[in-house]
């Protein structure tokens, strides 16, 4: 028993160094599993917080730069699809107009809108790219694959003004296409497009489309100038007013035609 | 058992050294060497038993990813703190500028034997380009550290310089 005692000395300070040396050669001697449990033991209660930490702090991370990468691939995409239908509106606009027939003697001059100017809330001018060097000239009747669009009203070299026929200076002598009784086309402020002149014993109903009659010179006959949208009959009154629906969208011009006299 | 939190703290810092910080905390490549540090200071402040447990145990934790290696390094360390108390019961350290100087002795000391236990082939090429640069950087953190442990910087004095 004595040689057991004297083995570890009654200081408590020799013993802590004895269990320390101790345990430092169980694990170098390698007991089989110690180490590996000790080393197991470590790293999931003091390790693996941390490594946890870290991957969340690396995932962060990962998730920032993707993010930024996919904002950068979306606003791309965004770009791209504007674009696209950019151009899928263009080609539907150039389909409807690959169908269009100019009237019989004329000739289709295409253009395209540059600029729209406008008179209170509504387009009233545009400048097309197409002028004097183009054999554009004053007085030529302006149409897209929709209907009548206006007159040209001024040339330059290569532009001219358009007055469309939401300006109110701007009359077209007009009838109705099946009952070919005629009024004149113009836009009054504050009612739109109205047909003038048409005698209240005239027959006229909702739907009747309104085509230009060719009268005054300026105007092809036949074009289509809208449809009558209401018919209101004032007693006392010998015309009737007639609101018409424009053929064309004057708000969304892009290509027009210029009508030119194949003799021209 | 609350006496005994403060060095679960320090070991949970080492665990957080080795799987966070080492590659932050290193200056190109420079590596701190937390541990030896850490161990060093619990002996300059500490008694010899603390100093020697502590050591151990942060010989086991550092080298937990090498489990052959764990008594090597569990019994460097304490050395490690034993020697560090035992200078420091010697020489009486009063100035911090000693206590960096037996920091400077204990990392190198940790750094050369690492090395060692680790199986460096190309000791004196690892010595010149690991220990004496890690020793270096470890003990001007160790600087920083008394500076402020021992007041002699503090932050009414920093306020006062800017």
């Amino acid at each position: 028993m004595s040689q057991i005692t004297s083995l570890f000395p009654r200081d408590w300070r020799n013993l802590h160094f004895t269990l320390i040396v101790f345990f430092s050669l169980l694990l170098i001697i390698n007991v089989p599993r110690l180490n590996q449990f000790v080393s197991q033991t470590v790293v999931k209660t003091l390790y693996f917080p941390f490594f946890q930490l870290k991957n969340l702090f690396v995932e962060m991370g990962t998730i920032s730069t993707e993010n930024n990468l996919l904002r950068q691939k979306l606003a791309e995409a965004n770009a791209r699809i504007s674009i696209l239908q950019e151009a899928e509106r263009e080609n539907e606009r150039m389909r409807s107009i690959l169908g269009f027939e100019p009237p019989a003697g004329y000739s289709l001059l295409p253009t395209k809108v540059i600029s729209v100017s406008y008179g209170g809330n509504r387009p009233v001018a545009a400048v097309i790219n197409k002028g004097a060097h183009d054999s554009v000239s004053i007085n030529q009747a302006v149409v897209n694959q929709q209907g009548l669009v206006g007159r040209i009203k001024e040339v330059m070299g290569d532009m001219s003004v358009v007055q469309l026929l939401t300006d109110p200076a701007n009359r077209v002598a007009a009838r109705i296409s099946d009952t070919r009784e005629m009024g004149i086309v113009k836009y009054r402020t504050g009612f739109g497009l109205m047909l003038d002149n048409f005698p209240v014993q005239g027959t006229i109903r909702e739907g009747d489309q309104i085509v230009s009659s060719g009268l005054g010179g300026i105007y092809v006959a036949g074009l289509l100038i809208g449809q009558v949208e209401g018919v209101i009959r004032q007693p006392d009154e010998p015309f009737c007013e007639i609101e018409l629906r424009p053929a064309a969208l004057f708000s969304s011009v892009e290509e027009v035609f210029v009508l030119r006299s194949v003799n021209e | 058992m609350i006496r005994l939190l403060p060095y679960l703290l320090y070991l949970l810092l080492i665990a957080m050294h080795e799987v966070i910080w080492r590659d932050v905390t290193g200056l190109f490549f420079v590596a701190l060497n937390l541990p030896a540090m850490i161990v060093a200071m619990v002996a300059t402040y500490k008694s010899q038993t603390a100093a020697a447990w502590f050591g151990f145990l942060a010989g086991v934790v550092i080298s937990a990813s090498e489990p052959s290696l764990m008594g090597w390094h569990g019994i460097l360390l304490a050395a490690l703190g034993l020697a560090v108390y035992h200078v420091r019961e010697k020489l009486n350290l009063e100035s911090i500028y000693s206590k960096v100087l037996l920091i400077v002795g204990a990392v190198l000391f940790h750094n050369i034997f690492s090395g060692v236990i680790n199986g460096t082939d190309r000791f004196f090429y690892t010595l010149w380009t690991f220990c004496l640069p890690s020793t270096a950087f470890t003990s001007v953190v160790a600087w920083i550290f008394f500076l402020f442990k021992e007041r002699s910087v503090t932050a009414e004095k920093l306020k006062s310089v800017f």
